[in-house]
């Protein structure tokens, strides 16, 4: 038979998991209302281009964060599951990285004016 | 006879996790591979495209995307992970009612998200911002084309190059004929009957017999540049008027952009249906009373794909809405 306090204390772990749950849906709904603002900014003009690039992405990656954390429990599983996520995670970085100089760089035309091929032949 | 007793304590293979749990976890990776690839894509792509000319990767407001919209699909999803969240933690308590409540509120968001994809495409189409139909390959303003003292420039879409070099553009210029000829066939008054009969005469007007004397060809009296730019025009005056007009628009890059958020919203819409599918399952399972504490870690599972397909819009919806 359970004990009255191991019950208590258990129930209480669960009353504050549903606490953290009802955080996170809280805190991902504004953090939405934000980048939407954001964008609204720009719109408007008080809000330049680059901030709101910043705060969207990062409001994008903290979203994420949480999901994966609380909802996903990775905050319990982190330890038993990093192995299989974090390679992932940088091949998957990786491959776009890989693509950026040839198809991303490549077609931006450079700055500053290009300076005509220097001869190395037939200076002696 | 002898039996030997092994007295060394048992070992336990393999990770400190529930099978189930790693075989998720293991599915998920592939899906986060997937998914980077696409958007991995997409930003290549977008960033590929030159910063400084004047054709720029298409605005949300060029493409008719509806941030709002994007924003309530995205609360709907947000919402949707917390009821999944909640009928696991239900599930682990033993409320059975409360699960089957849950599961019901996660599948009909989820409904409400795909028919809110649904009046997103339907838009997509009514503006024909669809692969391969949008107007593009376009050279230069045809103002500024027609002042350019350079000479290929003046000469870039007649019809021999345009067979050779731009079959797009020619199939673009045959779209927009058909499209103002029912418009202007129809009986339906937009007000803008007067403006597309216009552009369709100008358009069927007799070819300029102006020798080219490299290509020995003709000109067309409007090039598939200045089709777009006179389509844009008289959309711009339909918006103002508040009026559908069923005309495919000039958008630089816009097949690229089609391409790219058809794949990316339908590959994850088509992942939101797997997930409802298996929510009917459970309450199917909850109908005929097969559903009970022992699937709490089913109920997890399926929570961990949501939260995933969640995720996934998390960085969609900034990626095409907003940025």
């Amino acid at each position: 038979m359970t004990e009255p306090g191991h019950a208590t204390t258990h129930d209480a772990s669960h009353d504050m998991r549903v606490k953290a749950y009802f955080a996170v849906f809280i805190a991902l709904s504004v953090f939405t209302l934000v980048s939407f603002i954001a964008n609204y900014g720009v719109r408007q003009g008080w809000l330049g281009v680059e901030t709101s690039f910043v705060i969207i992405l990062g409001v994008a990656i903290i979203k994420a964060f949480l999901v994966g954390l609380i909802f996903m429990h990775l905050n319990f599983d982190w330890g038993r599951v990093y192995f299989i996520i974090v390679p992932i995670s940088i091949l998957g970085v990786m491959m776009m990285i890989v693509l950026m100089p040839d198809i991303v760089m490549a077609w931006q035309p450079s700055q500053e004016p290009l300076e005509p091929p220097v001869s190395v032949t037939g200076t002696r | 006879m002898t039996q030997v007793v092994f007295d060394k304590p048992q070992e336990h293979m393999g990770l400190p996790l529930p099978t189930p749990k790693v075989a998720m976890w293991l599915f998920l990776v592939t899906e986060i591979m997937f998914f980077t690839a696409l958007i991995g894509t997409y930003l290549i792509l977008r960033n590929g495209t030159p910063h400084n000319s004047m054709h720029k990767w298409p605005t949300p407001h060029q493409v008719h995307l509806n941030e709002l919209l994007g924003a309530i699909n995205t609360f709907v999803l947000i919402c949707s992970s917390f009821t999944v969240v909640l009928a696991h933690h239900a599930a682990v308590k033993g409320n059975m009612r409360n699960v089957t409540l849950y599961i019901a509120i996660t599948l009909a968001l989820g409904a409400v998200f795909l028919i809110i994809k649904g009046f997103e495409y339907n838009a997509k189409y009514q503006h024909d911002i669809i692969p391969g139909h949008v107007g593009e390959s376009l050279p230069p303003d045809p103002e500024k084309m027609r002042a350019s003292k350079d000479a290929s420039l003046q000469n870039l879409l007649n019809i021999e190059r345009e067979k050779h070099e731009h079959p797009a553009g020619m199939q673009y210029f045959h779209r927009v004929h058909e499209q103002l000829s029912s418009i202007t066939e129809s009986s339906v008054d937009s007000g803008l009957k007067e403006e597309c009969a216009a552009l369709l005469r100008d358009m069927d007007r007799a070819p300029s017999q102006e020798q080219d004397a490299k290509e020995q060809s003709y000109q067309r009296p409007l090039n598939p540049s200045e089709v777009g730019a006179r389509v844009n025009e008289i959309l711009e005056h339909a918006e103002k008027k508040n009026v559908e007009l069923h005309l495919t628009p000039a958008i630089p890059f816009g097949n690229l952009w089609a391409s790219c958020y058809f794949a990316l919203t339908g590959f994850h819409a088509l992942h939101v249906f797997g997930g409802i599918v298996i929510f009917a399952i459970i309450l199917f399972m909850a109908a005929v009373g097969r559903l009970g504490p022992q699937n709490a870690t089913m109920l997890e599972m399926t929570g961990l794909y949501w939260h995933f397909v969640d995720i996934v819009w998390i960085f969609l919806f900034p990626l095409l809405y907003l940025v």
